[in-house]
């Protein structure tokens, strides 16, 4: 088997995922959007079927600029199914509007941008992902032609410009110190620093932007509120997700005796979650508490980052919290879609409709950390991995974010159950419920039989 | 894996999660079914606690059950008994057995409710029972969650509020603990949640090991509570419902007493023994200051809230002695510790509820607007005075066997300390006799008559928690003898 084969057949999940797109623009092209639908299903699901019969497989493809290891594999296995989910909730919101099956293969393209993110080896995986995350990211966030809609866009499209510029010069300065754009080119601590702390700044603005990291998320709560809740959702989940991934493929590399990055994420991740959870505390609208929210959450997958070069444990952490934000994240955005994003549609869910409170309940202290749930088991490998690595005070700070996490959460929390007057307007969808059961299903499982995904 | 053909741990564990989840399927309308099945799993938790008993608690872990949960991390599914674990499942069960049949008169959302008291005693179960730390971890914090929706769903006026602060604090705690947990787990080599393996061989050393301890004091300090962690304590008690606050008090709060033994004691007797002295000045300060903000209050149940700090200053003063004191005295403070857990557990139990029966019939909870009660409700009166006899340690009633063993274990390591703690006592003393002839002595009250005395319901409840007050009291070799057997092997 020649080389070239062998490369395409190791990177035959995204493969997959760009043909899935394909033909979903192909089914737009006939206006079938159910087709474009099942095309996105199929193909999503192939794709993630087939990274899972691959765990294990540590190898790299295209003379190593591609790396199919643990993050790439899991990214699949995590974003795949997850898009699947975001079009279902699409098609419950957008259905009828005119190119609905754009949204579907544009949800392919971005998710392929962030398989690239997770599995880069080289700079310029990075670049290409970042784009193509963004790019269908913006189409996604101005779809519904509102002016709230396209002011979101503008500000997600301005700052990704500006940054996604910024990344770009600055990754030139390790490509011209290293002579090479593989990122293993820069594991090599004879490197001069100055240019090497450039490029790094310059990346961890860029990531930082994609994953609405503080203090590049100053798009996320606008864009949020002005697209449709479903494509809110997937820009939470699936830009993040990779860039986070890429981050850490990134920071395998980088010599520590060179300069000491944990220390800068650290501080960023501190930053991030304090900001994040200190400004939802009064967000009335809960689509912007939830827009912070994951503010605060991209702090906590720092974590795992941080201690990327220390801990065993590190890349289980990225990989059961990345699970674990997915489904809880996913299903509280579900919910909302469902009920109405203020907070008085909450008022008195949990008697109009007990399993739906139950299961907001549930994705909440999920988001907050309470076990025996996923977000439990995700920084509880988080708080384990950076204690590992020396970083104690960075744990604690994250511990003392779960508490004000839980107020901010608690906010939405206690007029499900404690106040009176249900406007009960709330939408009975097969499609939503089925979204959030799932989520709800993966929050319980992955909590309690996180063997399983290790 | 000894012995797993009868797995009666997972029973006592179980029961009630599996009556949790039948009572979801009864009517919602109903409150008698709810109750039926609530009543009936945590009586059957009961009798498999009894059944243990004779089948026999040794001074080690035994009935010790295994499964495998996370292998590649080192956690499992363990349980198992020893002395000091095994009065306190008593304790659970029999509280929360009386606590819902005395709750048979809330008849709003009954199904919730019984469904999260039964969750509730679930994960108190399982807190007392793991032998593993990230499953002690996971039963810790479900209580939070079950007791926080109990406060705010069925509590006083500002509950709420208090729910919040109880919920806040307490997790504030509980992260600590996971901290101190995660730090445990990342020293042992290999890694392991076995507490097993750091029981028999202590793992940290230098300053890791007093950042552990610290952390687990802070974690357990919240819980049970010290001061000046206790802030959170008189408002929970204040606004959660009467069975509510008996469980809090009852059974909550020995979690942080329990952790300081298991946990503190156990695991890093080094680092205990080295800061002993601070933390039994925090506890002497903890009784003291309990028993003089008790006296100060107008409030019966919240008077009743700060006698459990004042309880709780003895008890950990118990345990930071058994840190340091030779072998006689360490058993003795440790033996007076734990039947101090059980015994405070049924005393402040049964006081709660009476509270709450008290409360139904005059609407108020001001000793200065009630009088004569006496007159017209001799039986609540009768217990009512019988039950803060044994909280302020009379003999022959439950706190005097543990309170006496902890000052006789304390006075040969720190004679001074115990001088200080003693006049806890009086006052205690003091504050309930004042509260006993505010309440019950005096003119006869008006609109009250003689059949507003306790109910059948509420005499069902009560009447095990006295006769269990009682039976301490006066035969507390049926426990301490359970106890002994795991705290003379304690070699620290």
């Amino acid at each position: 088997m020649s080389q070239m084969a062998r490369d395409l057949i190791l990177i035959m999940p995204q493969i997959i995922v760009l043909l899935t797109a394909v033909v979903a623009l192909i089914w737009e092209m006939f206006r079938k959007p159910l087709g474009s639908l099942l095309a996105l299903a199929i193909g999503m699901l192939a794709a993630a079927g087939l990274s899972i019969s691959r765990l294990g497989l540590d190898t790299t493809a295209f003379s190593q600029t591609f790396r199919i290891d643990v993050l790439n594999h899991w990214s699949v296995i995590i974003l795949c199914p997850a898009s699947v989910l975001f079009a279902l909730l699409a098609r419950r919101e957008l259905r009828g509007t005119d190119r609905e099956g754009t949204v579907y293969s544009l949800l392919g393209f971005s998710t392929l941008g962030s398989l690239l993110l997770a599995g880069s080896g080289d700079v310029m995986f990075i670049v290409l992902g970042i784009l193509m995350n963004s790019l269908s990211g913006f189409a996604l966030a101005a779809y519904p032609k509102t002016d709230k809609a396209t002011e979101g866009a503008m500000k997600y499209f301005v700052y990704g410009s500006v940054t996604g510029a910024l990344m770009i010069f600055g990754l030139t300065y390790w490509v011209g110190i290293s002579g090479s754009t593989l990122l293993s080119a820069l594991n090599d601590s004879t490197l001069p620093p100055l240019p090497m702390i450039f490029g790094l700044v310059t990346l961890v603005v860029g990531i930082s932007y994609a994953a609405s990291i503080f203090p590049f998320h100053f798009w996320t709560p606008d864009t949020f509120e002005g697209a449709p809740v479903s494509i809110a959702a997937f820009l939470s989940v699936i830009p993040k997700i990779g860039a986070i991934y890429a981050l850490a493929q990134v920071a395998r590399e980088i010599p520590t005796e060179l300069l000491d990055w944990p220390l800068m994420l650290a501080i960023l991740a501190v930053l991030s979650m304090t900001f994040g959870n200190v400004v939802a505390l009064w967000q009335q609208n809960i689509i912007r508490l939830l827009a912070y929210s994951t503010v605060a959450q991209a702090g906590y997958f720092l974590l795992g980052v941080v201690a990327m070069q220390q801990s065993s444990l590190a890349e289980q952490s990225l990989v059961i919290f990345g699970i674990a934000y997915a489904v809880m994240n996913t299903g509280a955005f579900a919910i909302v879609l469902a009920n109405g994003n203020k907070m008085e549609d909450f008022k008195g869910v949990g008697k109009s409709s007990p399993w739906t409170g139950v299961a907001m309940t549930i994705f909440l202290f999920s988001l907050v950390g309470i076990p025996p749930l996923a977000g439990f088991a995700g920084k509880f490998l988080l708080f384990g991995a950076a204690i590992d690595s020396q970083f104690t005070w960075l744990a604690i700070a994250a511990i003392l974010n779960s508490v004000i996490s839980l107020t901010v959460y608690l906010r939405i929390i206690v007029p499900m159950y404690f106040q009176q007057d249900a406007s009960d307007k709330h939408t009975n969808s097969r499609l939503v419920s089925f979204v959030w059961l799932c989520c709800l299903f993966f929050t319980v499982a992955v909590g309690l039989g996180m063997q399983f995904f290790l | 894996m000894e012995d797993f053909s009868f797995p009666i741990l997972s029973i006592i564990i179980f029961l009630p999660l599996i009556g949790a989840l039948v009572v979801l399927f009864t009517k919602p309308d109903q409150s008698k079914p709810a109750y039926g099945i609530g009543i009936t799993s945590s009586a059957l938790s009961l009798l498999s606690a009894i059944l243990l008993w004779i089948r026999g608690v040794e001074g080690s872990f035994s009935q010790v059950e295994e499964l495998t949960w996370i292998p590649s991390l080192g956690a499992a599914y363990r349980v198992g008994v020893d002395g000091i674990s095994f009065p306190l499942v008593l304790l659970t069960t029999l509280l929360f057995l009386t606590s819902l049949i005395f709750s048979t008169k809330i008849k709003e959302k009954a199904q919730t409710y019984v469904a999260l008291v039964l969750l509730l005693e679930t994960a108190c179960l399982g807190v007392f029972l793991s032998l593993d730390l990230l499953l002690f971890y996971v039963f810790f914090e479900i209580t939070l969650v079950g007791m926080y929706f109990i406060i705010a769903g069925w509590g006083h006026e500002h509950a709420k509020k208090a729910a919040l602060t109880f919920f806040i604090y307490t997790l504030v705690g509980s992260l600590f603990l996971l901290l101190a947990l995660l730090s445990l787990y990342l020293h042992a080599d290999p890694h392991t949640f076995d507490m097993r393996e750091f029981i028999a061989a202590p793992v940290l050393k230098g300053l890791a090991a007093a950042l552990t301890f610290w952390g687990f004091f802070l974690a357990f300090a919240i819980k049970t509570p010290l001061f000046p962690f206790h802030t959170w304590l008189p408002t929970a008690h204040t606004e959660a419902p009467a069975p509510g606050s008996a469980i809090l008090a009852g059974v909550l709060l020995k979690l942080g007493a329990y952790g300081f033994i298991r946990f503190a004691l156990q695991m890093m007797p080094e680092a205990f023994r080295e800061f002993a002295p601070f933390v039994m000045v925090i506890a002497v300060i903890s009784a003291l200051y309990g028993a003089f903000v008790a006296l100060a209050q107008t409030d019966i149940k919240r008077m009743v809230a700060y006698t459990s700090v004042n309880h709780m200053g003895y008890l950990v003063f118990g345990v930071a002695v058994a840190a340091v004191a030779g072998n006689t005295a360490r058993t003795q403070a440790l033996d007076g510790a734990v039947l101090q857990m059980v015994s405070h557990g049924v005393v402040t139990g049964a006081l709660f509820l009476l509270v709450g029966s008290l409360q139904d019939r005059v609407q108020t909870r001001e000793m200065a607007n009630i009088s004569g009660l006496l007159h017209t409700a001799p039986v609540l009166g009768g217990l009512f005075i019988l039950a803060s006899f044994a909280s302020l340690g009379l003999p022959g009633l439950a706190h005097f066997p543990a309170e006496f063993q902890i000052f006789l274990g304390g006075f040969s390591v720190y004679p001074v300390a115990v001088g200080f703690i003693v006049i806890g006592l009086l006052i205690t003393s003091g504050l309930y006799l004042r509260a006993i002839q505010k309440v019950f002595m005096g003119k006869k009250p008006e609109g009250l008559t003689s059949r507003d005395d306790l109910h059948a319901y509420e005499l069902w409840a009560l009447i095990p928690l006295i006769l269990s007050i009682l039976t301490l009291g006066l035969f507390p070799e049926i426990l301490l003898s359970v106890i002994h057997e795991t705290t003379k092997m304690l070699g620290i």
